[in-house]
Protein backbone atom coordinates (compact mmCIF):
# COMPACT_ATOMS: atom_id res chain seq x y z
CA UNK A 1 0.00 0.00 0.00
CA UNK A 2 2.50 2.55 0.91
CA UNK A 3 4.78 1.45 -2.03
CA UNK A 4 2.01 2.01 -3.90
CA UNK A 5 1.63 5.08 -2.91
CA UNK A 6 5.32 6.17 -3.31
CA UNK A 7 4.86 4.85 -6.98
CA UNK A 8 2.17 7.07 -7.41
CA UNK A 9 3.86 10.40 -6.18
CA UNK A 10 6.47 9.14 -8.44
CA UNK A 11 5.18 9.16 -11.35
CA UNK A 12 2.72 12.68 -10.72
CA UNK A 13 6.33 14.39 -10.20
CA UNK A 14 7.57 12.74 -13.81
CA UNK A 15 4.39 13.93 -15.15
CA UNK A 16 5.15 17.51 -13.68
CA UNK A 17 8.88 17.26 -14.88
CA UNK A 18 8.13 16.72 -18.50
CA UNK A 19 5.21 18.60 -18.82
CA UNK A 20 7.27 21.50 -17.70
CA UNK A 21 10.05 20.03 -19.96
CA UNK A 22 7.49 20.87 -22.87
CA UNK A 23 6.74 24.11 -21.91
CA UNK A 24 10.07 25.47 -21.77
CA UNK A 25 11.00 24.22 -25.05
CA UNK A 26 7.82 25.26 -26.51
CA UNK A 27 8.29 29.07 -25.04
CA UNK A 28 12.05 28.55 -25.61
CA UNK A 29 11.39 27.93 -29.61
CA UNK A 30 8.32 30.84 -29.05
CA UNK A 31 10.89 33.58 -28.24
CA UNK A 32 12.58 34.77 -31.02
CA UNK A 33 9.76 35.48 -32.80
CA UNK A 34 8.35 38.45 -30.87
CA UNK A 35 12.43 39.39 -30.32
CA UNK A 36 13.38 39.67 -33.79
CA UNK A 37 9.95 41.83 -34.25
CA UNK A 38 11.31 43.78 -30.92
CA UNK A 39 14.94 44.28 -32.16
CA UNK A 40 13.60 45.39 -35.66
CA UNK A 41 11.54 48.26 -34.06
CA UNK A 42 13.76 49.53 -31.25
CA UNK A 43 16.20 50.02 -34.42
CA UNK A 44 13.38 51.64 -36.08
CA UNK A 45 12.89 54.19 -33.08
CA UNK A 46 16.38 54.99 -32.11
CA UNK A 47 17.16 55.79 -35.66
CA UNK A 48 13.47 57.52 -36.08
CA UNK A 49 12.17 55.29 -38.14
CA UNK A 50 9.26 53.13 -37.24
CA UNK A 51 10.52 49.49 -38.20
CA UNK A 52 8.39 47.02 -39.78
CA UNK A 53 4.57 48.45 -40.59
CA UNK A 54 3.53 46.09 -43.38
CA UNK A 55 2.73 42.82 -42.18
CA UNK A 56 -0.40 42.47 -39.48
CA UNK A 57 -1.07 44.95 -37.02
CA UNK A 58 2.50 47.53 -36.67
CA UNK A 59 4.41 44.38 -38.74
CA UNK A 60 3.57 42.01 -35.52
CA UNK A 61 3.39 39.34 -37.86
CA UNK A 62 6.52 40.15 -39.75
CA UNK A 63 8.46 37.48 -37.86
CA UNK A 64 6.11 34.91 -38.87
CA UNK A 65 6.55 36.31 -42.29
CA UNK A 66 10.26 35.99 -41.86
CA UNK A 67 10.28 32.39 -40.48
CA UNK A 68 8.21 31.43 -43.85
CA UNK A 69 10.92 32.78 -45.77
CA UNK A 70 13.58 31.39 -44.52
CA UNK A 71 11.89 27.60 -44.12
CA UNK A 72 10.91 27.83 -47.88
CA UNK A 73 14.63 29.16 -48.93
CA UNK A 74 16.87 26.67 -51.08
CA UNK A 75 18.83 24.35 -47.88
CA UNK A 76 22.07 25.17 -49.46
CA UNK A 77 25.16 22.96 -48.68
CA UNK A 78 28.81 24.20 -50.15
CA UNK A 79 30.38 21.64 -52.46
CA UNK A 80 33.55 21.93 -50.41
CA UNK A 81 31.55 22.04 -47.15
CA UNK A 82 32.43 18.85 -44.74
CA UNK A 83 28.44 17.70 -44.59
CA UNK A 84 28.73 16.06 -41.37
CA UNK A 85 29.48 18.74 -39.48
CA UNK A 86 28.13 21.18 -41.39
CA UNK A 87 24.54 20.00 -40.75
CA UNK A 88 25.88 18.99 -37.04
CA UNK A 89 27.21 22.48 -36.05
CA UNK A 90 23.28 24.51 -35.71
CA UNK A 91 21.75 21.37 -33.46
CA UNK A 92 24.36 21.79 -31.38
CA UNK A 93 24.59 25.41 -30.82
CA UNK A 94 20.47 24.82 -30.14
CA UNK A 95 20.74 22.01 -28.09
CA UNK A 96 23.61 23.86 -25.92
CA UNK A 97 21.67 26.90 -25.49
CA UNK A 98 18.75 24.63 -24.47
CA UNK A 99 20.91 22.85 -22.09
CA UNK A 100 21.60 26.06 -20.13
CA UNK A 101 18.04 26.99 -19.69
CA UNK A 102 17.86 23.58 -17.54
CA UNK A 103 19.08 25.51 -14.70
CA UNK A 104 17.13 28.86 -14.74
CA UNK A 105 14.85 29.33 -11.98
CA UNK A 106 12.42 31.66 -13.07
CA UNK A 107 10.07 32.30 -9.65
CA UNK A 108 8.53 30.99 -6.42
CA UNK A 109 6.90 27.41 -6.38
CA UNK A 110 3.21 28.03 -7.00
CA UNK A 111 0.37 26.17 -6.22
CA UNK A 112 -1.30 24.16 -8.56
CA UNK A 113 -4.05 21.13 -8.49
CA UNK A 114 -3.27 20.67 -4.62
CA UNK A 115 0.45 20.12 -5.90
CA UNK A 116 3.80 22.68 -5.41
CA UNK A 117 5.46 23.31 -8.59
CA UNK A 118 8.72 24.86 -8.89
CA UNK A 119 9.66 26.76 -11.47
CA UNK A 120 12.97 25.15 -13.08
CA UNK A 121 14.01 21.89 -14.09
CA UNK A 122 16.52 21.12 -12.28
CA UNK A 123 18.20 23.08 -8.57
CA UNK A 124 21.65 21.92 -9.08
CA UNK A 125 24.22 22.97 -5.86
CA UNK A 126 26.82 23.95 -9.02
CA UNK A 127 24.39 25.63 -11.39
CA UNK A 128 26.43 28.39 -11.42
CA UNK A 129 29.41 26.34 -12.75
CA UNK A 130 27.05 24.41 -15.13
CA UNK A 131 26.47 27.28 -16.52
CA UNK A 132 29.80 28.25 -17.16
CA UNK A 133 30.58 24.96 -18.64
CA UNK A 134 28.13 24.52 -20.71
CA UNK A 135 28.22 28.33 -22.48
CA UNK A 136 31.36 26.68 -23.65
CA UNK A 137 29.78 24.37 -25.61
CA UNK A 138 28.44 26.94 -28.20
CA UNK A 139 32.29 27.68 -29.08
CA UNK A 140 32.02 23.97 -30.58
CA UNK A 141 29.48 24.28 -32.50
CA UNK A 142 31.03 27.73 -33.50
CA UNK A 143 34.12 26.76 -34.66
CA UNK A 144 33.12 23.27 -36.31
CA UNK A 145 30.03 25.65 -38.42
CA UNK A 146 33.33 27.78 -39.03
CA UNK A 147 35.71 24.94 -40.30
CA UNK A 148 33.09 23.11 -42.13
CA UNK A 149 31.91 25.79 -44.30
CA UNK A 150 35.74 25.67 -45.54
CA UNK A 151 35.28 29.63 -45.97
CA UNK A 152 37.63 31.80 -45.34
CA UNK A 153 34.72 34.07 -43.94
CA UNK A 154 33.52 31.82 -41.76
CA UNK A 155 36.57 30.25 -40.63
CA UNK A 156 38.27 33.84 -39.57
CA UNK A 157 34.65 34.28 -37.87
CA UNK A 158 35.00 31.09 -35.87
CA UNK A 159 38.56 31.68 -34.59
CA UNK A 160 37.35 35.21 -33.70
CA UNK A 161 34.79 33.87 -31.56
CA UNK A 162 36.85 31.10 -29.47
CA UNK A 163 39.20 33.48 -29.25
CA UNK A 164 36.69 36.14 -27.90
CA UNK A 165 34.41 33.62 -25.97
CA UNK A 166 37.48 32.00 -24.02
CA UNK A 167 38.86 34.84 -23.13
CA UNK A 168 35.56 36.94 -22.00
CA UNK A 169 34.31 33.58 -19.92
CA UNK A 170 37.33 33.96 -17.62
CA UNK A 171 36.40 37.44 -16.24
CA UNK A 172 32.99 36.26 -16.24
CA UNK A 173 33.97 33.56 -14.27
CA UNK A 174 35.77 35.52 -11.70
CA UNK A 175 32.86 38.31 -11.73
CA UNK A 176 30.63 35.48 -10.28
CA UNK A 177 32.64 34.32 -7.74
CA UNK A 178 31.72 37.36 -5.22
CA UNK A 179 28.10 36.62 -5.70
CA UNK A 180 28.95 32.98 -4.47
CA UNK A 181 30.54 33.84 -1.82
CA UNK A 182 27.79 36.24 -0.58
CA UNK A 183 25.33 33.68 -1.00
CA UNK A 184 27.65 30.46 0.47
CA UNK A 185 26.12 28.57 -2.43
CA UNK A 186 26.38 27.78 -6.01
CA UNK A 187 22.91 27.15 -6.51
CA UNK A 188 21.12 29.92 -8.47
CA UNK A 189 17.66 29.51 -6.48
CA UNK A 190 19.50 29.87 -3.25
CA UNK A 191 21.26 32.81 -4.75
CA UNK A 192 17.83 34.70 -5.36
CA UNK A 193 16.81 33.29 -2.02
CA UNK A 194 19.92 34.86 -0.54
CA UNK A 195 19.06 38.32 -2.20
CA UNK A 196 15.30 38.98 -0.52
CA UNK A 197 16.39 41.41 1.53
CA UNK A 198 19.56 43.45 -0.33
CA UNK A 199 20.17 42.77 -4.20
CA UNK A 200 23.70 42.00 -4.82
CA UNK A 201 23.97 44.63 -6.76
CA UNK A 202 24.46 47.27 -3.69
CA UNK A 203 27.57 44.85 -2.76
CA UNK A 204 29.00 43.99 -5.80
CA UNK A 205 28.64 46.52 -7.99
CA UNK A 206 32.28 46.04 -9.66
CA UNK A 207 31.38 42.51 -10.08
CA UNK A 208 28.19 43.09 -12.30
CA UNK A 209 30.47 45.83 -14.33
CA UNK A 210 32.42 42.96 -14.93
CA UNK A 211 29.57 40.74 -15.51
CA UNK A 212 27.44 42.50 -17.81
CA UNK A 213 30.41 43.40 -20.03
CA UNK A 214 31.73 39.74 -20.22
CA UNK A 215 27.87 39.02 -21.41
CA UNK A 216 27.63 41.41 -23.62
CA UNK A 217 30.81 39.87 -25.18
CA UNK A 218 29.73 36.54 -24.50
CA UNK A 219 26.06 37.31 -26.52
CA UNK A 220 28.95 38.95 -29.42
CA UNK A 221 26.40 41.75 -29.48
CA UNK A 222 28.10 45.36 -30.37
CA UNK A 223 29.77 46.15 -28.83
CA UNK A 224 31.79 43.72 -29.07
CA UNK A 225 30.25 41.45 -32.02
CA UNK A 226 33.51 41.17 -33.98
CA UNK A 227 32.85 37.72 -34.75
CA UNK A 228 30.21 38.81 -37.15
CA UNK A 229 31.14 41.98 -38.16
CA UNK A 230 29.48 42.60 -41.44
CA UNK A 231 31.80 44.72 -42.93
CA UNK A 232 34.66 42.49 -42.72
CA UNK A 233 33.70 39.28 -42.37
CA UNK A 234 30.20 38.97 -44.49
CA UNK A 235 28.54 37.44 -41.52
CA UNK A 236 31.01 35.52 -39.73
CA UNK A 237 30.76 31.82 -38.80
CA UNK A 238 27.49 31.35 -39.98
CA UNK A 239 28.30 33.04 -43.94
CA UNK A 240 27.58 29.71 -45.41
CA UNK A 241 24.57 29.15 -43.76
CA UNK A 242 21.12 29.45 -45.29
CA UNK A 243 17.86 28.94 -44.81
CA UNK A 244 16.35 26.63 -42.00
CA UNK A 245 19.80 25.97 -40.67
CA UNK A 246 20.79 29.45 -40.31
CA UNK A 247 17.94 30.34 -38.56
CA UNK A 248 18.88 27.59 -35.76
CA UNK A 249 22.14 29.88 -35.47
CA UNK A 250 19.68 32.92 -34.77
CA UNK A 251 17.05 31.43 -32.86
CA UNK A 252 20.37 30.56 -30.29
CA UNK A 253 21.93 33.41 -30.50
CA UNK A 254 18.33 35.33 -29.32
CA UNK A 255 18.54 32.54 -27.07
CA UNK A 256 21.79 33.50 -25.35
CA UNK A 257 20.61 37.03 -25.14
CA UNK A 258 17.83 36.27 -23.16
CA UNK A 259 19.62 33.37 -20.97
CA UNK A 260 22.28 36.28 -20.49
CA UNK A 261 20.09 38.51 -19.38
CA UNK A 262 18.11 36.17 -17.25
CA UNK A 263 21.56 35.88 -15.83
CA UNK A 264 22.82 39.17 -15.15
CA UNK A 265 19.05 39.48 -13.03
CA UNK A 266 19.51 36.43 -10.81
CA UNK A 267 22.95 37.16 -9.89
CA UNK A 268 22.67 40.76 -9.66
CA UNK A 269 18.89 42.23 -9.52
CA UNK A 270 17.06 39.73 -6.76
CA UNK A 271 15.77 37.35 -9.53
CA UNK A 272 11.83 37.41 -9.18
CA UNK A 273 12.50 39.50 -5.53
CA UNK A 274 10.10 42.21 -5.79
CA UNK A 275 10.99 45.91 -5.31
CA UNK A 276 8.48 48.49 -3.93
CA UNK A 277 5.78 47.10 -6.04
CA UNK A 278 4.39 43.43 -4.89
CA UNK A 279 3.73 42.17 -8.18
CA UNK A 280 3.55 37.97 -9.11
CA UNK A 281 7.14 36.55 -8.89
CA UNK A 282 7.17 35.46 -12.55
CA UNK A 283 5.69 38.93 -13.19
CA UNK A 284 9.28 40.57 -11.74
CA UNK A 285 11.39 38.59 -13.01
CA UNK A 286 10.32 38.73 -16.88
CA UNK A 287 10.12 42.47 -16.45
CA UNK A 288 13.77 42.44 -14.92
CA UNK A 289 14.78 40.34 -17.95
CA UNK A 290 12.74 42.18 -20.60
CA UNK A 291 14.53 45.04 -19.32
CA UNK A 292 18.31 43.72 -19.54
CA UNK A 293 17.30 42.25 -23.45
CA UNK A 294 16.05 45.74 -24.08
CA UNK A 295 19.23 47.27 -22.71
CA UNK A 296 21.37 45.09 -25.01
CA UNK A 297 19.32 46.46 -28.25
CA UNK A 298 19.88 50.11 -26.82
CA UNK A 299 23.73 49.01 -26.75
CA UNK A 300 23.69 47.59 -30.20
CA UNK A 301 22.40 50.56 -31.37
CA UNK A 302 24.09 53.64 -29.64
CA UNK A 303 27.73 52.18 -29.80
CA UNK A 304 30.32 51.42 -32.75
CA UNK A 305 32.33 47.70 -32.18
CA UNK A 306 35.57 47.70 -30.55
CA UNK A 307 38.78 46.99 -32.45
CA UNK A 308 39.53 43.27 -32.01
CA UNK A 309 43.10 44.37 -30.46
CA UNK A 310 40.90 46.87 -27.89
CA UNK A 311 38.46 43.71 -27.23
CA UNK A 312 41.11 41.63 -26.06
CA UNK A 313 43.17 44.31 -24.15
CA UNK A 314 39.55 45.33 -22.45
CA UNK A 315 39.27 41.73 -21.93
CA UNK A 316 42.36 40.27 -20.25
CA UNK A 317 44.10 44.20 -19.20
CA UNK A 318 40.77 45.34 -17.54
CA UNK A 319 38.04 43.05 -17.05
CA UNK A 320 40.29 39.94 -15.56
CA UNK A 321 41.65 42.28 -12.54
CA UNK A 322 38.94 44.53 -12.23
CA UNK A 323 37.08 40.72 -11.34
CA UNK A 324 40.21 39.73 -9.10
CA UNK A 325 39.94 42.85 -7.30
CA UNK A 326 36.77 42.71 -7.01
CA UNK A 327 37.59 39.16 -5.35
CA UNK A 328 39.54 40.09 -2.98
CA UNK A 329 37.99 42.81 -1.98
CA UNK A 330 35.23 41.23 -1.09
CA UNK A 331 37.13 38.73 0.55
CA UNK A 332 38.40 41.11 2.89
CA UNK A 333 35.38 42.18 3.70
CA UNK A 334 33.19 39.33 3.96
CA UNK A 335 36.82 38.11 6.86
CA UNK B 1 53.60 68.41 -21.37
CA UNK B 2 52.83 71.92 -21.52
CA UNK B 3 49.59 71.02 -22.70
CA UNK B 4 48.65 69.77 -19.43
CA UNK B 5 50.12 72.05 -17.38
CA UNK B 6 47.82 74.67 -19.09
CA UNK B 7 44.69 72.47 -18.21
CA UNK B 8 43.23 73.67 -14.59
CA UNK B 9 43.32 70.82 -12.22
CA UNK B 10 40.07 70.91 -10.95
CA UNK B 11 39.31 70.47 -15.34
CA UNK B 12 41.49 67.47 -15.34
CA UNK B 13 40.04 65.86 -12.02
CA UNK B 14 36.35 66.54 -13.84
CA UNK B 15 37.63 65.15 -16.98
CA UNK B 16 38.81 61.55 -14.92
CA UNK B 17 35.97 61.23 -12.83
CA UNK B 18 33.99 61.53 -16.52
CA UNK B 19 36.25 58.94 -18.21
CA UNK B 20 35.72 56.76 -14.68
CA UNK B 21 32.17 56.79 -15.18
CA UNK B 22 32.09 56.40 -18.94
CA UNK B 23 30.36 59.97 -19.63
CA UNK B 24 30.91 59.33 -23.57
CA UNK B 25 29.13 56.32 -23.15
CA UNK B 26 26.14 57.70 -21.12
CA UNK B 27 26.35 60.53 -23.40
CA UNK B 28 25.59 58.51 -26.58
CA UNK B 29 22.75 56.23 -24.86
CA UNK B 30 21.20 59.33 -23.66
CA UNK B 31 20.91 60.92 -27.21
CA UNK B 32 19.61 56.97 -28.63
CA UNK B 33 17.04 57.24 -25.77
CA UNK B 34 15.69 60.64 -26.05
CA UNK B 35 15.84 59.67 -30.30
CA UNK B 36 13.48 56.87 -29.53
CA UNK B 37 10.85 58.43 -27.46
CA UNK B 38 11.18 61.27 -30.23
CA UNK B 39 8.80 61.17 -33.53
CA UNK B 40 9.08 59.59 -36.10
CA UNK B 41 10.26 61.26 -39.92
CA UNK B 42 8.36 57.69 -41.87
CA UNK B 43 6.62 58.60 -44.51
CA UNK B 44 4.33 55.82 -45.08
CA UNK B 45 4.20 55.83 -49.18
CA UNK B 46 2.33 53.97 -50.41
CA UNK B 47 0.22 52.28 -47.69
CA UNK B 48 -0.75 55.49 -45.43
CA UNK B 49 0.94 58.42 -47.02
CA UNK B 50 1.90 60.08 -50.17
CA UNK B 51 3.85 62.82 -50.67
CA UNK B 52 2.34 65.64 -53.36
CA UNK B 53 5.38 68.06 -54.53
CA UNK B 54 5.53 71.48 -54.55
CA UNK B 55 4.15 73.25 -57.92
CA UNK B 56 7.58 73.83 -59.05
CA UNK B 57 7.47 70.48 -59.27
CA UNK B 58 8.92 68.71 -62.59
CA UNK B 59 7.10 65.48 -63.65
CA UNK B 60 4.72 64.20 -66.11
CA UNK B 61 4.11 66.63 -68.68
CA UNK B 62 0.63 68.23 -69.93
CA UNK B 63 -0.56 69.96 -72.67
CA UNK B 64 -2.92 72.99 -71.65
CA UNK B 65 -6.29 73.69 -73.30
CA UNK B 66 -8.31 76.40 -74.13
CA UNK B 67 -11.84 77.12 -73.35
CA UNK B 68 -13.33 75.33 -76.60
CA UNK B 69 -11.40 72.70 -75.69
CA UNK B 70 -8.66 72.72 -77.91
CA UNK B 71 -5.37 72.44 -77.47
CA UNK B 72 -3.11 75.67 -76.65
CA UNK B 73 -0.12 74.25 -78.99
CA UNK B 74 0.56 76.16 -82.43
CA UNK B 75 2.92 73.50 -83.21
CA UNK B 76 5.95 75.70 -83.88
CA UNK B 77 8.14 73.15 -82.58
CA UNK B 78 10.27 74.55 -80.68
CA UNK B 79 9.99 72.53 -77.75
CA UNK B 80 11.21 69.61 -79.56
CA UNK B 81 13.89 71.99 -81.09
CA UNK B 82 15.48 72.78 -77.29
CA UNK B 83 14.80 69.23 -76.02
CA UNK B 84 18.33 68.07 -75.27
CA UNK B 85 17.38 64.09 -75.61
CA UNK B 86 15.03 64.77 -78.38
CA UNK B 87 12.02 63.01 -76.98
CA UNK B 88 9.80 65.48 -78.63
CA UNK B 89 7.58 64.80 -81.88
CA UNK B 90 5.53 67.44 -83.18
CA UNK B 91 3.51 67.04 -86.91
CA UNK B 92 1.65 70.40 -87.81
CA UNK B 93 -1.60 70.19 -89.35
CA UNK B 94 -4.28 72.81 -90.27
CA UNK B 95 -7.83 72.01 -88.44
CA UNK B 96 -11.25 73.15 -89.37
CA UNK B 97 -11.30 76.79 -87.77
CA UNK B 98 -8.15 77.18 -89.38
CA UNK B 99 -5.43 76.63 -86.63
CA UNK B 100 -2.19 75.78 -86.61
CA UNK B 101 -2.02 72.72 -84.27
CA UNK B 102 -0.40 69.38 -83.65
CA UNK B 103 -1.65 66.33 -85.62
CA UNK B 104 1.04 64.15 -83.75
CA UNK B 105 2.41 65.43 -79.98
CA UNK B 106 4.49 62.17 -79.31
CA UNK B 107 6.59 62.63 -76.18
CA UNK B 108 8.94 59.83 -75.40
CA UNK B 109 8.78 59.47 -70.81
CA UNK B 110 11.47 56.90 -71.63
CA UNK B 111 14.09 59.39 -72.78
CA UNK B 112 12.93 62.13 -71.36
CA UNK B 113 15.25 63.80 -68.46
CA UNK B 114 12.51 66.59 -67.20
CA UNK B 115 14.65 69.78 -67.32
CA UNK B 116 11.88 71.67 -67.99
CA UNK B 117 13.31 73.24 -71.13
CA UNK B 118 10.15 72.48 -73.34
CA UNK B 119 8.02 74.56 -70.75
CA UNK B 120 10.46 77.18 -71.31
CA UNK B 121 10.50 77.83 -74.51
CA UNK B 122 6.93 77.50 -75.37
CA UNK B 123 5.43 80.32 -76.61
CA UNK B 124 1.87 79.77 -76.30
CA UNK B 125 1.77 78.42 -72.08
CA UNK B 126 0.62 74.42 -73.76
CA UNK B 127 3.23 72.34 -72.31
CA UNK B 128 3.85 72.09 -69.02
CA UNK B 129 5.38 69.52 -66.05
CA UNK B 130 3.34 68.48 -63.86
CA UNK B 131 3.30 67.16 -60.28
CA UNK B 132 2.34 63.59 -60.97
CA UNK B 133 5.16 61.48 -60.32
CA UNK B 134 3.65 57.83 -60.61
CA UNK B 135 3.65 56.46 -64.04
CA UNK B 136 6.41 53.86 -64.32
CA UNK B 137 5.24 50.98 -66.23
CA UNK B 138 6.52 47.49 -67.61
CA UNK B 139 6.42 48.24 -70.99
CA UNK B 140 8.45 51.05 -72.64
CA UNK B 141 5.70 51.57 -75.49
CA UNK B 142 3.40 53.01 -72.51
CA UNK B 143 5.87 55.63 -72.26
CA UNK B 144 5.41 56.86 -75.55
CA UNK B 145 2.56 59.26 -74.63
CA UNK B 146 0.44 61.09 -77.75
CA UNK B 147 -1.50 63.97 -77.89
CA UNK B 148 -4.78 63.30 -76.35
CA UNK B 149 -2.97 61.68 -73.84
CA UNK B 150 -0.97 64.80 -72.56
CA UNK B 151 -4.17 66.79 -73.05
CA UNK B 152 -6.20 64.69 -70.61
CA UNK B 153 -2.96 65.04 -67.74
CA UNK B 154 -3.81 66.62 -64.66
CA UNK B 155 -2.77 69.97 -64.36
CA UNK B 156 -0.56 71.73 -61.68
CA UNK B 157 -2.89 71.32 -58.74
CA UNK B 158 -2.38 75.04 -56.16
CA UNK B 159 -0.53 74.13 -53.53
CA UNK B 160 1.84 70.65 -52.72
CA UNK B 161 5.07 70.28 -50.62
CA UNK B 162 3.08 68.20 -48.32
CA UNK B 163 1.98 64.71 -47.01
CA UNK B 164 -1.63 63.85 -47.67
CA UNK B 165 -3.29 60.90 -46.44
CA UNK B 166 -3.56 58.24 -48.60
CA UNK B 167 -5.17 54.86 -49.90
CA UNK B 168 -2.74 51.70 -51.25
CA UNK B 169 -5.41 50.33 -54.36
CA UNK B 170 -4.35 47.29 -56.20
CA UNK B 171 -7.98 47.20 -57.47
CA UNK B 172 -7.06 48.80 -61.15
CA UNK B 173 -3.55 48.42 -61.21
CA UNK B 174 -1.42 49.78 -58.58
CA UNK B 175 -2.17 53.40 -57.43
CA UNK B 176 -1.91 55.54 -54.52
CA UNK B 177 -5.26 57.41 -54.15
CA UNK B 178 -5.42 60.08 -51.52
CA UNK B 179 -7.75 59.51 -48.88
CA UNK B 180 -10.98 61.32 -49.01
CA UNK B 181 -10.57 63.74 -46.19
CA UNK B 182 -7.81 65.39 -47.79
CA UNK B 183 -5.72 65.61 -44.48
CA UNK B 184 -2.52 66.48 -45.05
CA UNK B 185 0.70 67.62 -42.64
CA UNK B 186 3.88 70.02 -43.27
CA UNK B 187 7.00 66.87 -43.31
CA UNK B 188 9.46 68.98 -42.27
CA UNK B 189 7.52 70.16 -38.90
CA UNK B 190 8.79 66.42 -37.55
CA UNK B 191 12.47 66.81 -38.41
CA UNK B 192 14.46 67.55 -35.75
CA UNK B 193 17.34 70.12 -35.92
CA UNK B 194 20.58 70.58 -33.68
Amino acid sequence: MIRGGLIVIELVSLVVLLAKMVIVILVLLMLPIPLTWLERKIAGHIQQRLGPMRVGWHGLLQPLADGIKLLTKEDHIPDEADRLLFTLAPIITLVATFALFVVIPIGDPIQLFGQEITLYLADMNVALLYVLAVSGIHVFAVIIGGWASNSKYAVLGSLRTCAQMISYEIPMGFAVVGVVMLAHSMSLVSIVNSQADVWNIVYQPLGFFVFFIASLAEAQRIPFDLAEAEGDLGAGYHTEYSGMRFSLFMISEYLIVIFLAALNVILFFGGWNDFLVPLPSILWFVLKVGFFVWLFMWFRFTFPRYRYDQLMSIGWKVLLPLSLANILVSGLILS
Amino acid sequence: MSKTLNVKPMELVSGWIGWIFFRDLVGGLSLTLSYMFSKTVTEQYPDKEKWVPYPRYRGHHFLNTNEEGDVNCVACELCAKICPCDCIEVVPYEDEKGNRRPKVFDINLGRCLFCGLCEDACPADAIKLGQLYEFSSETSQALNVGRDALMGMPRKAEEGGKVYDAEFSLLEGVSVNISADNKSHDWWKKIRRG
